[in-house]
């Protein structure tokens, strides 16, 4: 049997009744007890971590609020992997950005001053990654990247200038613009390496405190581990690709005319900045075509039947 | 979609795109593009773009003739619909894939907050190969009472670099009830000094059959030889009889204070908690012993079960206080002016309430009294609750303290038996102390 009523209607009750003054109401002398506060307690809300915004940029947790248990050995992998990947972007960092044009030089107007600025940044950004890497602190990784993106920003010409040319590259462009995709591709990597740092520390601690169960772990990281290899490989041929295009396009115009093809290949504009940028636009049209004729669905579907 | 890390990196590829056209800059157009590169390739090929999923019941499983209508299908089975409080639910999700590529999964699957995971993982990672399926099992613990759902199953699949993920719900759901946990008072009442302290109170204390003992008195004809106490009629030379007292079912009327502040406290240490747990035990023991048991909870409304007997009795009362939510503020007195008419004179009423915010209640328990009603009051005291979860200062405490100690003494001064339940009281012990034993 349920009987409903409206609570607020109880007035007859009181009515010409002489009523017993109660205990007074507990949130009333709660919220008077100054210090305590009226707070909700503890064990009433369940503990729910919702990443911050950087958190979730960073792909994991900041140190201070989780403490990753020590590296397994996947994790030791990646962090040997990001050390190594370190040193070689510090390095081809300071050979392609040579302090000439940099903001410090348009400032100070020194080239000395300039490079010890240079310097001092791509130095900072390296142990910066270090620490992040090997303490597995998100703050310090971030910091890193800062850098690394200040280090090569530079009101620089359309040609690439190097600051120490040990393997005499300037006076080959073809093998400038490779050094500028590897460099590129050691940025993302980096990127990539010391995410991958955090996120497999998370998951590994998450597994041992039981949070989270793996099934085949082996084929999940393999995939991984193949990835940090094709990716690499196939964003150089691509960037390659894109950035190629002051060739591909006079190859092409080259069946109609040669001579218009002659022009385009001595054509500064299109071995500026401005070509390449060319190129890119592009290529990126046909990327967009192809996502706004919902490919990647297709090619699922076109490799599940296949698979069929 | 796009996670938050592929929207940064995107970002930084635009910004160093423009930046490099702006600045004359081709290393910052290349690493844009490099990034560019990147971000399409985890699209198209990151394995994340078909997720099409459906969900199912297990129990509306049949074998092969259900075919999924997407890719992945979530299945569950748990091994039990009702419980009581700190049981443990042991859940079966079973996870097919459909398709004939493997597929790395994220699967979690929801459980309600209060839970506690005791074995196993709900949040689980995998390769699921082609036209295969797997079972994840774990083991929940159920604190407390209340009606609870699993589900649903989130899916998500993502690139290995966490770039691009599609996530999907899978609606399947189970439903299960935790009943209040119950404490045995039998042999509490059974080592008490006066055991059947409710069966035979008021109008039931009565002599005629039964088992035990009442009176001894002076031999009448047309009683039962079997019934001459011989050690009396040696003593006294006349012949005794042992009478005995009538073995009467009675009706029992729980009331329980389901109002909002019966909340106060920690949710699991509350008035709430305590007088649910306390009704459940109570009515398990009653309902042993043959009585009819009623129970009334009120809050924003009031609930009642009608008296009856039986284990059918004991499932439907458990439902009705694994229900029970604390809300509204119905004043005592609308409840007994309710239910009054409805219940026999004389029957035991015992009332679970933390006493609190109530102008009425001593009104409402006098209106009892003046009817010759047996009346047990079982207090859980909130205060102690917020004491110990600091939510009140010593001062606070004592201050409160002392006016609940006035109204406990005033109740008890209508002849209510009336016991400030303390939260580490069992609930055998503050029966006694309620009734002066």
């Amino acid at each position: 049997m349920t009987i409903s009523k409206e609570s607020g209607d109880t007035a007859h009750l009181y009515d010409g009744k002489t009523v017993r003054s109660s205990a007074p109401s507990r949130k009333k002398l709660a919220g008077q007890t100054g210090g305590l506060g009226t707070d909700i307690p503890e064990d009433a809300i369940p503990k729910v971590e919702i990443p911050s915004f950087v958190e979730s940029l960073l792909g994991g947790p900041l140190v201070p609020k989780m403490k990753f248990l020590p590296p397994d050995k996947m994790v030791q992998n990646l962090q040997i992997a990001v050390y190594g990947v370190l040193v070689a972007l510090a390095f081809l960092t300071y050979m392609i950005s040579p302090p000439e044009g940099t903001m410090w030089y348009v400032i100070s107007g020194s080239l000395v001053f300039a490079n010890i600025m240079q310097i001092l940044i791509i130095a900072s950004a390296t142990v910066f990654g270090f620490m992040g890497t090997l303490k597995r602190d998100a703050r310090f990784s971030l910091a890193s990247y800062l850098l690394f993106i200040l280090a090569i920003l530079r009101f620089a010409s359309s040609k690439t200038s190097l600051s120490s040319d040990i393997f005499n590259l300037q006076g080959n462009p073809t093998m400038l613009s490779v050094l500028v995709v590897v460099y590129s591709v050691l940025l993302i990597m980096y990127f990539e390496l010391s995410n991958g740092v955090f996120r497999y520390s998370m998951l590994d601690t998450s597994i041992r405190t039981n949070e989270v169960y793996v099934m085949n772990p082996k084929k999940i990281v393999g995939k991984y581990h193949r990835s940090l290899i094709i990716n690499p490989i196939i964003g150089t041929l691509l960037a390659w690709f894109v950035l190629s295009a002051n060739q591909i396009l006079p190859f092409f115009v080259g069946i109609f005319s040669s001579d218009t093809a002659t022009r385009m290949r001595e054509s500064v504009e299109l071995t500026s900045v401005y070509g390449v940028a060319m190129g890119t636009l592009f290529v990126f049209i046909v990327v967009g075509i192809m996502f706004g004729l919902n490919l990647p669905t297709h090619i699922q579907r076109m490799r599940e039947n296949k698979a069929d | 979609m796009w996670s938050r890390k592929s929207a940064m990196l995107g970002s930084l590829a635009v910004a160093m795109y423009l930046l490099g056209l702006t600045l004359r800059n081709s290393q910052l157009v290349t690493i844009a593009v490099v990034i560019f590169v990147f971000l399409t390739w985890a699209a198209i090929f990151g394995g994340h773009a078909d997720v099409a999923s459906s969900g199912r019941r297990a129990d509306e499983w049949t074998g092969e003739e259900g075919v999924a209508l997407g890719n992945v299908v979530a299945m569950r089975k748990i091994s039990s619909a009702r419980l009581f409080e700190d049981g443990e639910l042991n859940v079966t999700l079973r996870m097919q894939n459909t398709s004939s590529l493997a597929k790395i999964l994220e699967v979690r699957d929801r459980v309600p907050e209060v839970m506690r995971i005791k074995e196993g993982a709900n949040y689980i990672l995998m390769e699921l190969g082609p036209r295969r399926e797997t079972y994840i099992e774990y083991t929940v613990e159920c604190p407390l009472r209340g009606f609870y759902s699993l589900g649903p199953v989130a899916v998500r699949m993502q690139d290995p670099f966490g770039m691009f993920h599609k996530e999907k719900e899978l609606h399947v759901y189970n439903d299960f009830l935790v009943f209040p946990k119950m404490e045995d008072l039998k042999e509490t009442f059974v080592k008490s000094r006066v055991p059947k302290i409710f069966t035979g109170a008021v109008n039931i204390r009565q002599p005629g059959p039964g088992s035990e003992f009442y009176s001894l008195r002076e031999y009448f004809e047309g009683d039962s030889f079997r019934a001459i106490n011989w050690a009396a009629y040696a003593r006294s030379g006349k012949l005794m009889i042992n009478e005995r007292e009538r073995d009467a079912v009675s009706d029992i009327i729980i009331i329980i204070d389901s109002r909002a502040v019966a909340e106060t406290g920690p949710v699991s240490r509350n008035a709430l908690v305590y007088s649910t747990r306390a009704a459940a035990s109570l009515a398990k023991y009653f309902l042993a012993r043959r009585d009819s048991v009623g129970i009334i909870v009120y809050g924003d409304e009031v609930v009642s079960v009608d008296r009856d007997t039986g284990k059918k009795q004991l499932y439907v009362i458990l439902t009705k206080l694994a229900g029970a939510v604390a809300r509204g503020n119905i004043p005592l007195q609308v409840v007994v002016n309710r239910i009054l008419p409805h219940i026999n004179k004389g029957s035991p009423i015992i009332f679970l309430s933390n006493l609190e915010d109530d102008p009425t209640i001593v009104n409402a328990l006098r209106d009892f009294r003046a009817r010759n009603f047996d009346v047990t009051v079982l207090s859980p005291s909130s205060l102690e609750f917020e004491f110990d979860a600091k939510r009140l200062d010593r001062t606070g405490y004592e201050v409160m303290k002392t006016e609940r100690d006035v109204l406990i003494g005033e109740l008890r001064g209508l002849g209510v038996n009336i016991m400030d339940w303390e939260p580490d009281m069992l609930l055998s012990t503050a029966l006694a102390g309620a009734r002066g034993f």
